[in-house]
């Protein structure tokens, strides 16, 4: 008894961690063309709704995440390549758009500071670990 | 010699609790974006003109004094409290306001601008909000100076209010230096 309880709950446990998180997108914004449906969806996730800032656009239901979703679509549909797609949108709303920021003079630090501190860390660990060999 | 080099962790920790605080205290709203398009040329655009008949084409409108773009919609609460300003603001020499009528209903515009004034030269139409896109603007009220040689000065986003009315009104000052 308890062992079949278990495993309810172990299974709806994981139906609840595995199951895609519900999307914005309404069927009725989908695109004919499934190949292009789905270049559509996954710039989508790359653009930053700029009303709830947190979310993509695809996961955001605020009027303008809407709007840009639409406008993707129908710029994927005029066979914009997605380059051409994110810059559009840069041009526009800045980089500050894309969820993950490109390389830049200005982001140098914010891509290369873990590494640089990983780096850091590394050399300090076999200085340290030189210096407590000698003592013992 | 061990002691020392201990300081400085705390002096790292200090200096980031500094920063942080500094910016809590400031007045500073992390939500409100830069606009990319400052010192920049206006999009180019033509679009349906709400109370002209003929065709808004921005070439013609824009590059002769300084402009104000305003993103604005009857459904928009903020709107109405900076049509007060706006209205002040249109009684200024050699400025010029445009209003963008931003996903609305045109009936509706037009008996809000009755009941409350005109304050623009024009109103353009944008029900599906394509022209707002092009602008960058993303929560309305957006407000746009745009100097005589048609470029971008300055962006405010939120409405313009009693609190902002002067600094505001410096920037369109400036706007022409």
């Amino acid at each position: 008894m308890t062992k079949t309880l278990l495993t309810i709950v172990i299974i709806s446990i994981m139906i609840l961690f595995f199951s895609k998180i519900s999307y914005s997108v309404e069927p009725e914004e989908f695109l004919q063309n499934p190949k292009q449906e789905i270049r559509a969806r996954d710039i989508s996730k790359n653009i930053r709704c700029l009303v709830c800032q947190n979310q993509s656009i695809d996961d955001s239901s605020a009027p303008l995440a809407k709007d840009l979703r639409a406008l993707i679509r129908m710029k994927v549909q005029e066979n914009n390549s997605d380059e051409e797609i994110y810059k559009f949108l840069t041009d526009r709303y800045g980089d500050f758009i894309l969820l993950k920021p490109p390389f830049k003079i200005n982001t140098f630090l914010l891509w290369s500071l873990p590494f640089i501190f990983l780096i850091i860390g590394i050399f300090i660990l076999f200085v340290h670990n030189k210096k407590s060999k000698k003592i013992s | 010699m061990k002691k020392k080099i201990l300081i400085f962790p705390f002096i790292t920790f200090l200096f980031i609790l500094i920063v942080f605080f500094y910016l809590l205290v400031i007045e500073r709203d992390p939500s409100e974006l830069p606009s990319v398009l400052i010192d920049k040329k206006i999009p180019t655009f033509e679009a349906e003109s709400l109370l002209n008949k003929k065709k808004f084409i921005s070439k013609n409108e824009f590059g002769n004094e300084t402009t104000l773009v305003n993103f604005f919609a009857t459904w928009c609460g903020p709107c109405r409290d900076e049509h007060v300003y706006l209205k002040r603001l249109s009684n200024e020499k050699g400025l010029k306001i445009i209003g963008v009528n931003y996903k609305d209903d045109s009936n509706k515009t037009v008996e809000w601008l009755k009941e409350l004034g005109n304050p623009y030269s024009d109103v353009i139409v944008d029900s599906k909000g394509l022209i707002g896109i092009d602008w960058g603007v993303y929560g309305i009220p957006e407000t746009y100076i745009v100097n005589s040689k048609g470029i971008i000065k300055y962006r405010l986003v939120g409405s313009i209010t009693k609190k902002n009315y002067n600094a505001f009104y410096s920037k369109i000052k400036k706007s022409e230096d």
